[in-house]
């Protein structure tokens, strides 16, 4: 109104609205104007704080298409898709003592009340400790992996400080199995196994969607801790290990650590069996070097004729060292005998004629100075002299003293030992066909040939027989070596007892070893503690199982040719 | 425009034939060629936007209001939605058809009629969540919602008088309207729409020309007004409270800002939202926070700059109107629609306390949605303008030498 004080002097009433409306429209304008700058000013402001939201609030967690539609892990599987650890949407049980906010007490009934109702929904909960966790106000969690319809029921008691939220977790279906190579995961982390080995894959949006896909076969893998546990329960060990592993790649089958754990429930006593005796235990394997070492021998020339004999009926004398058999075997063996009663004083004699050098190369080409190839993180370190070995260090390597290694070095070695002579690093993860690692060749052909003529003698004739399922051609050698410990360095009586095989001797495919930690002589055993009777017999029941699966059939009208060895050791005339 | 024009007998002359010559086509031809198109793609591109937003916003709400024995289905808002959108649209280019002074005649006729129902609804209105504020005639609708577009242009109306008149107290006249108004709206209790009524009021007084003083004095009165309502009204001031105290965890504040945060910059994808399942009013007041956690920050930013376009395209267009009318009753419909969209966006952005007010356009339907579609039909119809005219450019050295009238 007052804007047109203005405008008073104007004379006359149509002119002086010409000049009004003119006047009250440009003020109309500028004041649109002002609202204009107002919603812009109101704009920027929103602007701003969306700003601010984004990169100052509570850091914003970037969330991706993937991070809904994928698993929270990826899953692990064998080789044929068998699932083998997979992520399992559960529940957690939080407690909130802050939840109400409202400054009272922190549930609405009685604390002892709301442990009772609890205790109804999860009958193995401690009920005293949940009622001085619920009474003493502190927050934490009550219990994880609650089911949905747990879930619910704990949401019907209706106490706000009960807070059940939803948490990723790890379920691995077939229970115990393959818990070793698997590894477990707690709180969010993973240890051990190839959870942890895979961790940066497993969680990497890219891939988590598609499987991991290990080279165990969930069959093989069962049938291997089954017979391992009735072997090592049989003969009350302390505890077992196994491994089957294909001679041709490299790739494990089946790898069991006994006794074993849980991972979808990792208690105190599981706790103590994470240890991985396959890949992180190092034990002198006693009798089994023995085929490597004349392995070694044939490689390089020492030994041209398998009929020669050597002394064998009395102690090999080094200095104050004394090598001798556990019996006297004969006066005098070839080599074939040699292994097929396993002598460690022709082997020590075969050894020192070999040459400490040349059995030292060997034995490292064959992987034994450095820690097992394999993709799990805890793999022992071999004890493993570094400096030159003298003739005694070699003699007592040659029967599988002195250096100590893993289960698997020795699976390995037997595998580069039947296979042509190409040591190939083991690994877990399924190779597509052809993808095999090149290797390295440790020994000739010929030589493995004639070696798998020996094992297979071994277990037809020798020590091994115990393990010579019909029709399978199963080769091996035993291996009986006393622990180190006691008085006199070793202690006789405790042995770590195992079996190497490999199998169709014909066409090697896969070696399998069988490794008892301290077996007891029992009934089943005949109150022997040596492989013979305790890992051998594991040997024989185990492969007619896994065999077929494996593709090798049993065949009584199939074996490795034994012709020109057989008159050697007696028959066959 | 008749004044020159030469007899032509014609048996039949309807009104609209008297003004665009040539048939429905031409008529439909010469519409299209006045209306603002930008405006209208602008709408429309906001619209899209709001289909989209329900569409990630209903499964939330339909599972929140599922009982044991009714079922909704998912996308059951964005059905319904679709439906009142058709029937919005419908209005839109309805009213963006009528002429100017039909226009203008009928908005204040709307208006007297919407106060009459607006002075009903405490008698016969129905009540939810305790406020009443539906009537129910066939279908239930309010009152405020259509007299919010009706009021804006009758109040235009009244002002652009003091081109005729400068004597009539205009400005008194219609604050008494206003009152009236905002006492009633009081009643229901709706403060909401109280303060966008007393809003929108106060820009059309400050469009047609109030003094700076004056609007000084109407600010600090607005602040105690305020202040009082803080004081007096129990709903103001648990929700001023909670704004400024921060709230309670799991408060629907909260859960608005845990929804609008969870998509980070580029959201979590279309559906992929989860915080959304916990916030009440997903998809009518906290629709934005939705869009932010679905389509992300990024878009949420791209909303504000919509609304803002939308907003400055109409009062860039003012800059050179010669009716004092028309540029004051598009002063107040935008307040009305800007008013209302840039609260519900601070509401969303924590910097306002919350209120129940939709985002006009973008939130699912309902008459609020009809009664945005009339205000942009109204918008559409009053900017019209005959393209091939020359108009004064706006001279904007001469505005700021008379430096007064600001």
């Amino acid at each position: 109104m007052n804007t047109l004080a203005a405008h008073r002097a104007v004379p006359s009433g149509r002119i002086r609205l010409v000049d009004v409306r003119r006047s009250l429209l440009m003020t109309a304008r500028l004041r649109v104007l002002l609202v204009c700058m107002v919603f812009f000013f109101l704009a920027i402001a929103a602007m701003l704080r969306i700003g601010w939201l984004g990169f100052v609030q509570p850091a914003p967690q970037q969330r991706s298409m993937a991070e809904a539609l994928l698993p929270p892990r990826g899953e692990i599987t064998d080789r044929n898709g068998v699932p083998l650890a997979r992520a399992f949407p559960a529940y957690a049980l939080w407690y909130n003592p802050r939840a109400m906010d409202d400054g009272g007490a922190p549930l609405v009934k009685s604390p002892r009340e709301v442990a009772a109702r609890l205790a109804r929904i999860f009958p193995d909960l401690d009920e005293t400790a949940v009622r001085d966790q619920l009474a003493a106000g502190k927050p934490g969690y009550i219990r994880h992996r609650l089911l949905p319809e747990e879930a619910n029921r704990v949401n019907a008691i209706g106490e706000l400080a009960l807070e059940t939220t939803q948490e990723s977790d790890r379920h691995y279906p077939q229970g115990m199995l393959a818990a070793h190579v698997l590894g477990y995961m707690e709180e969010g982390r993973a240890y051990v196994g190839m959870e942890q080995a895979l961790d940066t894959r497993l969680r990497d949006p890219a891939q988590r969607g598609q499987p991991v896909v290990l080279s165990l076969d969930a069959r093989v893998q069962g049938a291997l801790e089954d017979e391992l546990r009735r072997g090592m329960l049989s003969v009350d060990a302390l505890g077992a290990a196994g491994i089957v592993l294909d001679v041709d790649t490299g790739e494990v089958m089946a790898l069991a650590s006994l006794p074993e754990f849980d991972p979808n429930k990792l208690d105190a006593e599981g706790r103590r069996n994470v240890f991985n005796k396959v890949t992180n235990q190092v034990y002198e394997l006693g009798s089994t070097f023995k085929p490597l070492t004349v392995a070694a021998a044939i490689d390089a020339g020492t030994v041209t004729d398998l009929s020669r004999r050597w002394p064998a009926n009395r102690p090999l004398v080094m200095g104050k060292f004394r090598i001798r058999d556990s019996h006297t075997i004969g006066a005098s063996l070839n080599v074939p005998e040699t292994l097929m009663h396993s002598s460690n004083i022709v082997t020590a004699q075969i050894a020192d004629e070999l040459g400490a050098a040349r059995l030292k190369q060997v034995m490292a080409d064959l992987g034994m100075n450095e820690r097992p190839y394999i993709e799990l993180p805890a793999r022992g370190y071999p004890i493993w002299d570094k400096g030159e070995w003298p003739r005694l260090k070699a003699m007592t390597v040659s029967y599988g003293h002195g250096v100590a290694i893993t289960p698997l070095h020795l699976a390995s070695a037997y595998a580069a030992m039947v296979n042509g002579g190409v040591w190939r690093p083991t690994t877990l993860m399924k190779l597509e066909p052809g993808a095999a690692p090149e290797g390295r060749r440790v020994f000739k052909q010929s030589t493995s040939a004639r070696m798998n003529q020996l094992l297979r003698m071994i277990a037809k004739y020798g020590t091994g027989r115990n393990a010579d399922a019909p029709g399978f051609r199963i080769g091996g050698k035993t291996g009986s070596a006393e622990k180190p410990g006691g008085s006199a360095g070793y202690r006789r009586t405790t042995l770590v007892s195992t079996f190497a095989a490999a199998f169709p001797m014909d066409k090697p495919r896969f070696v399998v070893i069988i490794m008892l930690d301290e077996p007891k002589g029992t009934m089943a055993s005949s109150f022997q503690r040596t492989a013979a009777y305790n890992a051998a017999p594991i040997v024989a029941k185990l492969v007619p199982r896994i065999g077929p699966m494996l593709g090798v059939l049993p065949d009584d009208t199939r074996d490795i040719d034994l012709t020109d060895l057989d008159p050697l050791v007696g028959k066959g005339r | 425009m008749t004044a020159a024009r030469p007899y032509l007998p014609q048996l039949r002359t309807s009104f609209a034939d008297a003004r665009y010559p040539g048939g429905r086509q031409r008529q439909l031809a010469v519409w299209w060629n006045e209306i603002d198109r930008t405006l209208l793609v602008l709408v429309l591109l906001v619209m899209a936007i709001g289909i989209v937003a329900v569409g990630a916003a209903s499964p939330s709400s339909a599972r929140r209001l599922s009982k044991t024995d009714v079922k909704l289905e998912d996308l059951y808002f964005l059905w319904l939605h679709l439906r009142f959108m058709a029937l919005g649209l419908l209005v839109m280019f309805a009213t963006a058809m009528v002429p100017q002074n039909l226009m203008r005649r009928g908005c204040i006729l709307l208006a007297a009629a919407m106060l009459v129902a607006l002075l009903l609804v405490p008698i016969v209105g129905g009540e939810v969540n305790g406020a009443r504020r539906w009537l129910n005639v066939g279908i239930s609708f309010q009152p405020s919602e259509f007299l919010k577009p009706a009021f804006a242009v009758t109040v235009a109306w009244m002002l652009a008088w003091r081109v005729r008149d400068p004597s009539l107290p205009v400005i008194s006249l219609s604050a008494a309207t206003v009152g009236l108004i905002v006492a009633l709206l009081m009643l229901q209790p709706n403060l909401g729409d109280a303060i966008l009524f007393a809003g929108a009021w106060f820009v059309l007084v400050m469009v047609a020309g109030l003094q700076l003083q004056r609007i000084g004095i109407l600010a600090a009165c607005s602040t105690a007004a305020l202040t009082l309502a803080y004081l007096f009204y129990d709903n103001a001031r648990h929700r001023i409270d909670s704004f400024i105290g921060g709230g309670t965890a799991y408060d629907q504040v909260d859960l608005a800002s845990r929804t609008l945060l969870g998509g980070g910059w580029t959201g979590s994808g279309f559906w992929m939202g989860t915080n959304k399942m916990s916030l009440p009013e997903a998809h009518t007041d906290y629709i934005f926070s939705v869009i932010g956690e679905e389509f992300g920050l990024l878009i949420c930013a791209l909303v504000v700059m919509l609304y803002l376009a939308i907003v400055m395209r109409v009062l860039m267009r003012m800059m050179n109107e010669e009716n004092l009318f028309i540029v004051l009753a598009t002063a107040g419909l935008i307040a009305l629609f800007g008013g209302q969209a840039f609260i519900n966006i601070m509401v969303n952005l924590q910097l306002f306390p919350s209120k129940g007010m939709t985002l006009p356009l973008i939130s699912y339907g309902g008459s609020s949605y009809v009664a945005q579609c009339f205000v942009v039909g109204l918008l559409l119809t009053i900017t019209r303008r005959n393209p091939c005219l020359e108009r004064e450019k706006f001279d904007w050295r001469a505005a700021f030498e008379k430096d007064s009238v600001l």
